[in-house]
């Protein structure tokens, strides 16, 4: 093994002695750490997206030039505008729970000693369960007929819903048929939502871990001495000094969000009107209408609204994030 | 503040949810067919069908998907930790133009569906000659934006002097982030290392459109062939699942047993 | 930052110039006019099929391919097995652009549509036609019409461009124990009888008689066995009376509590009948098998017979199944192809097939064939299927129904919601679906 160790450092230094010809130019060393990176993902998904600009200028089913047309077209079709509100109401569904529940739960992780990397396993669980497997028993739980949730409301008083296959919006239900069934999330939709949220949970709890053990127990043990209660120890030292990592989350989860495809099928199989998100759509575009011009515009639109999404909360949040 | 029983309690309600699914994929794959789709969820056997088992991994050569997974995925995480390594400490560590607008370009190459790519990267690897081999599965996923992001935030989140005291030493780049960077991130570098090869594992549609040959497919392809046009062999799906799944639930307790625990606070002295 | 743009155009210019071949997907090409182009063949030394059987059915299309490998083709057949059709369509899409197919894949009229668009799939009425080749006029005779018909497209002068290769028709299977329950000792004729027999089991029983998978095909069954159509040329026919009966058919039922939606792509409504919950389910003849093994406990007490009609004198039913299409690469390529799918499509082979699998002989003669009436004496219901045969009627083989296929099966979910009657349901839907058969 150490010879393996000398090994590697020998050949590091060597490197590194090339690396320091640069010492004053630290562009070319950033270069050449980031090249391997960079052309991987240059080549592999940036150029895509060039490409989808590109083809997305073209009428793809008659090989003819359509300029600014299929965007035009998006824009006055009124299952893409459908397809962006399902979209919205599913990244503001998902992102913020799923963090707050996901860090609640990591927290609590983080605190036990006794069987810690049992309960850890346990809440992992969600995210390596195969779609089919939690699909399959979210479907069963949520049956109209004979589900579990729904034999429980009927026991506690309560209407049974028809939960997967219910287009009508959550707020009509609660309201009684006040609000009108069009105006809001569907109940459908609300589900999948909390499917993906327990489904997330898996991903961000592990990534939580991370950051929690990263932080210098000192730090919260200090705390504790001058007497701060749990609420503080968060408030004033757990959550600033995880803040890179709830910075990370965030980004990732709302790109995620926008991204979600295999939540939407495992559990409708055939998204309806109310349950179709903007990759859905792409995806009906692209591989059962066969117009991968318009596809690729849609996908492009929707591209642009993730950035500007992300550059909105790079401005915003993003300066709060407390890095050493 | 020690853990109380109400931290147990808490979690243990919570693990009740989060396990359902999983324990239901168990006692499925153990029941009969007919069991395996009555309308109420029970969810015991009348007699365990351990049967299943064999008839499931006989059904499919999944000997050689799962050889061709371990490759796939081992080689697909160590490169993305490595390439995420320098990548994310470029970007955290080094001051030089054009380190944002690269950065940018990063998280864009996050926002693209994968429909997307799917199109140029399929004729990009025919044309590479790439077709049907393990390159075509390695090559375009060796590199994530995710990964790179989170160590470049990790890095971040490391107190400043800590990184000039190295330099001060005279330790060059490479060097320093082998020995000294690189462990103080480790809980980071676990994550990405865990969740790059779960993406490869759990991959199922690019495998599929860039193989043809059954000695080249991967393990989730594997369990689409108890699916027919007419129904689902649900009970056979759930032992192949619960054979593929319990490996990587296996790697995932040894993650945290042994790289996790008291990982960090021994290398930081304030 | 000046110099980052500027390396941006330039890499925007060498992408927009260098590749002519990507240009756009699918170039050329309107409905009318497809322009034939050649592929290579992916394999230049095997002749490749696509498909999606899996198990044991995997095994017998791979032995009776060796079967056929021996009779010296040109180049031999190769299976390759891909997830499902969604899987196959999108690798044929892909491999179109990078200009390499196989020799053959199974797929749905609306793909062969699509592939016809793209200039790839090839009209077999030349290899049809061959007098050392081809099929003899009393072989072609010996299909049924209704299976054939299916795949010549009309919006391409009428040319076959795929065969039929798995088959089934629309059934109705029924409970016998929950209809006894009710009083009944045999399912519904008519459409008439089917109504009144849900509300008797509603009203003797309690149970909701009914779960309704919603399927664009199975909803075409419904319109045709009332005496409906649903396309006329390139134009829909969802304003037609008969339609809007199948509509009014589901609202009742599920206004009255008669039925109720499964959720889709689950088997919930086959699940709820073989526990008693339910005493019928709509699906193609090709679920028989699974539907025997559910009841295997019970195997005669349930049936599988031809959808009730409004005229059971002139009965109608929707057929199914995918149909295999053979793809322009080389004349070798070509001839393979055809040669298995003459040889799968032949009388013993079809029945072979039929035995094992539970789709249906697509021949007329396998009526005579010893195996098969053995078969029958087992599984009478596979003999009804095969009486349906005869007047099952495919979906609309017109570019763009797939899309349709989406529209028909929303509008039925709003009117079982509640969310719209059955009158703006069908008009909207109308409007919809013209719109998006004209956009081709």
């Amino acid at each position: 093994m150490s010879a393996l160790v000398r090994f590697v450092d020998a050949g590091l230094e060597g490197l590194d002695i090339i690396l320091d010809r640069f010492h004053r130019r630290q562009g070319v060393i950033g270069a050449l750490l980031l090249s391997p990176s960079l052309i991987i993902l240059g080549v592999f998904a940036f150029f895509p997206l060039l490409y989808a600009i590109y083809i997305s200028l073209f009428d793809t089913r008659r090989g003819i030039y359509n300029g600014a047309g299929n965007y035009l077209r998006a824009f006055n079709e009124p299952e893409f505008w459908r397809s962006v509100k399902v979209t919205f109401y599913y990244a503001i569904g998902t992102v913020p729970l799923s963090l707050a529940i996901s860090f609640t739960i990591a927290w609590l992780l983080f605190r036990i000693v006794f069987a810690r990397s049992f309960f850890r396993t346990l809440y992992f669980l969600p995210y390596v369960t195969s779609a089919v497997a939690s699909a399959t028993v979210w479907r069963a739980l949520l049956r109209p007929q004979s589900g579990l949730i729904n034999l429980l409301l009927i026991n506690i008083g309560i209407e049974p819903q028809k939960w997967l296959i219910e287009p009508r919006g959550v707020l009509n239900i609660l309201t009684d048929g006040m609000i009108p069934p069009a105006i809001g999330p569907s109940l459908a939709l609300c589900c999948i939502i909390a499917f993906d949220i327990w489904h997330a949970s898996g991903f961000m709890i592990v990534v939580f871990l991370a950051g929690l053990s990263s932080i210098p127990k000192q730090l919260e043990e200090g705390a504790r001495l001058d007497g701060a209660s749990t609420w503080q120890v968060i408030r004033h030292v757990s959550l600033p000094l995880l803040s890179p990592t709830i910075f990370f989350l965030l980004i990732v989860s709302a790109i995620k969000s926008f991204q979600s495809f295999n939540s939407f099928y495992a559990l409708v199989s055939a998204p309806g009107d109310d349950t179709q998100n903007l990759i859905v759509y792409i995806y009906a575009q692209f591989y059962q209408n066969q117009r991968i011009g318009y596809g690729a515009a849609v996908a492009v639109l929707m591209c642009a609204a993730i950035v500007l999404l992300t550059i909105v909360q790079w401005r915003f949040v993003g300066r709060k994030v407390h890095y050493e | 503040m020690r853990p109380r029983i109400g931290t147990y309690a808490l979690l243990i309600a919570g693990s009740l949810v989060s396990v359902f699914p999983f324990v239901w994929m168990l006692t499925t794959s153990l029941k009969t067919s007919r069991e395996a789709s009555a309308p109420e969820i029970d969810l015991l056997p009348q007699t365990l069908q351990w049967a299943n088992y064999t008839n499931a991994l006989y059904a499919a050569p999944f000997g050689v998907y799962f050889y061709n997974t371990l490759i796939v995925a081992f080689t697909v995480m160590t490169s993305v930790v490595i390439t995420s390594l320098l990548a994310g400490y470029a970007f955290a560590r080094l001051e030089f133009r054009g380190r944002n607008v690269m950065f940018a370009f990063l998280l864009a190459t996050m926002m693209v569906p994968f429909e997307v790519t799917l199109i140029p990267n399929f004729l990009l690897v025919r044309d590479l000659g790439w077709y049907n081999t393990y390159a075509a599965l390695i090559v375009p996923w060796c590199a994530s934006a995710f990964s790179i992001f989170l160590v470049r935030q990790s890095f971040l989140a490391l107190p400043n002097d800590f990184f000039e005291a190295a330099r001060v030493d005279g330790c060059g780049h490479l060097r320093f982030l082998t020995w000294i960077a690189a462990p103080l991130v480790k809980p980071s570098l676990v994550t990405i290392a865990l969740f790059s090869f779960l993406g490869s594992y759990n991959s199922l549609i690019w495998p599929i459109v860039v193989t043809s040959s059954e000695d080249m497919r991967l393990i989730q392809y594997g369990l689409t062939i108890f699916g027919s046009e007419t129904g689902v062999q649900t009970n056979l799906l759930m032992c192949a699942s619960t054979i593929v799944i319990l490996p990587t639930v296996a790697l995932y307790f040894l993650t945290q047993r042994t790289f996790l625990d008291s990982a960090l606070n021994a290398g930081i002295k304030g | 930052m000046v110099r980052v743009s500027l390396a941006c155009a330039a890499v925007l210019a060498l992408v927009v110039s260098c590749t002519p071949r990507d240009v756009p997907a699918q170039d050329s090409a309107t409905p009318s006019s497809s322009t034939a182009k050649t592929f290579k063949p992916i394999d230049p030394t095997s002749a490749v099929c696509w498909d999606r059987n899996t198990l044991e059915t995997a095994k017998l299309l791979d032995s009776i391919a060796t079967e056929y490998n021996a009779t010296q083709p040109p180049v031999p057949i190769k299976l390759e097995y891909l997830g499902n059709y969604g899987d196959i369509f999108r690798k044929v899409s892909l491999s179109i652009q990078a200009r390499e197919l196989p020799a053959t894949a199974v797929g749905y009229e609306p793909m062969t549509s699509e592939y016809i668009v793209a200039g790839a799939a090839l009209p077999l009425d030349d290899y049809i036609a061959d007098p050392s080749a081809g099929l003899k006029a009393d072989e072609l005779a010996d299909f049924y019409p209704s299976v054939l018909e299916t795949n010549k497209f009309p919006q391409f002068e009428n040319r076959m461009y795929s065969f039929p290769f798995c088959k089934s028709v629309l059934m109705m299977y029924y409970n016998k124990r929950v209809l006894r329950e009710a009083g009944f000792d045999a399912p519904p004729q008519t459409w008439d009888e089917f109504l009144a027999q849900c509300r008797a089991i509603k009203s003797k029983t309690g149970k909701q008689a009914y779960a309704i998978n919603v399927d664009c095909s199975t909803i075409e069954g419904f319109i045709y066995s009332m005496g409906g159509e649903v396309v006329n040329g390139s134009v829909s026919t969802f304003d037609q009376p008969n339609v809007l009966a199948a509509f009014k058919l589901f609202d009742t039922l599920v206004k009255e509590g008669l039925a109720y939606q499964a959720p889709p792509g689950t088997y919930d409504d086959r699940e709820a009948f073989a526990h008693d919950r339910t005493a019928f389910f709509f699906r193609p003849s090709s679920h028989r098998p699974d539907a025997a093994a559910l009841m295997a406990a019970t195997p005669d007490d349930w049936g599988m017979t031809r959808i009730p009609q409004s005229d059971p004198n002139n009965p109608r039913t929707a057929l199914y199944g995918p149909n295999i299409c053979v793809f322009r690469t080389t004349d070798a390529h070509q001839k393979a192809a055809w040669g298995f799918i003459k040889h799968f499509t032949s009388p013993k082979v079809s029945v072979r097939w039929a035995i094992a699998t539970g789709y249906l002989p697509i021949r007329k003669s396998a009526a005579n064939d010893p195996d098969m009436q053995a078969f029958w004496e087992k599984w009478p219901q596979d003999r009804a299927a095969f009486d349906c045969l005869a007047f099952g009627k495919s979906q609309p083989n017109v570019v763009g129904w797939q899309q349709v296929r989406t529209l028909v099966e929303r509008a039925l979910t709003a009117v079982i919601s509640g969310l719209k009657t059955p009158e703006q349901a069908t008009a909207d839907l109308k409007k919809e679906a013209d719109k998006a058969l004209a956009a081709g």
